[in-house]
């Protein structure tokens, strides 16, 4: 990989450890979230209790951070296969510029699935 | 591409008496499955963009097409990724920041035992909705 071009102040132990926190919050969320769409399947399933959710800024707040939560978290992960590989540094680069590109453009269009509210 | 180390299909096919190279492997393969499911499960919501203009209407058709048999199927393969991964991530934590090292084993069957019970119950939670909906059209 491609980590060893990045310096030796860059160990991936920050990436390695929001993985971790990240993990933790998503585990959290992910149970609270297939309680919602599938122990009450109507609160998921239906576009009026949607709606109603939507009023609640809190609720905002909540899918807000789920977005961008689990993009980091997948894309982190995604990252770490790629470091698996020793590849040459201008394909983990690509490979890295185009993961980001991706991510910030479906947090915004995840964002966009809830202000829209 | 190169791998770091060669001949890795010997290395995945012998190593597989260590449970944690299974766990490892799995992991990542449910990892990249759910990183493309969010994806295309911001994708497939984003019909709630249109409501201003059709009052929900596309959503609560795609939500119908959602909750038919098929896709409910569908549903509790992809909880089975979700749950492999929570599970097995937990474990990870664990290993990392409690003594889990010392307990392998013990944490590894503690994952399939919680993880084929919660699957069985999560079956149970998706198709009863589905079951009773079939069993008030009978009678």
């Amino acid at each position: 990989m491609s980590y060893k071009h990045l310096g030796s102040r860059n160990s991936g132990a920050p990436g390695w450890l929001f993985q971790r926190i990240t993990g933790i919050v998503l585990i959290v969320a992910m149970v609270g979230h297939y309680i919602l769409m599938h122990y009450t399947p109507t609160s998921g399933h239906s576009f009026a209790s949607t709606f109603e959710r939507m009023q609640n800024p809190l609720w905002k707040v909540f899918y807000l951070s789920f977005v961008v939560v689990g993009i980091y978290h997948g894309l982190n992960g995604v990252w770490g296969v790629v470091r698996d590989f020793k590849m040459k540094r201008w394909l983990s680069m690509t490979i890295l510029g185009a993961m980001i590109i991706l991510g910030i453009a479906f947090a915004v269009f995840g964002f966009m699935n809830v202000l829209v509210f | 591409m190169n791998f770091y180390q060669s001949g890795w299909t010997k290395v995945l096919t012998t190593y597989h008496r260590f449970a944690g190279s299974w766990a490892w492997i799995f992991h990542r393969i449910s990892g990249l499955a759910l990183t493309a499911y969010i994806f295309m499960h911001i994708i497939a919501l984003s019909n709630l963009q249109k409501h201003k203009i059709d009052g929900g209407k596309a959503f609560n058709e795609e939500m119908a097409l959602f909750s038919s048999p098929f896709f409910l199927v569908i549903e509790w393969l992809l909880f089975a990724f979700v749950l492999y991964h929570t599970l097995n991530g937990i474990r990870i934590v664990l290993v990392d920041f409690a003594n889990g090292a010392r307990y392998h084993k013990q944490l590894h069957y503690a994952v399939v035992t919680i993880g084929v019970i919660a699957f069985i119950a999560m079956g149970y939670v998706i198709f009863s909705h589905q079951v009773n909906k079939t069993v008030a059209m009978l009678f």
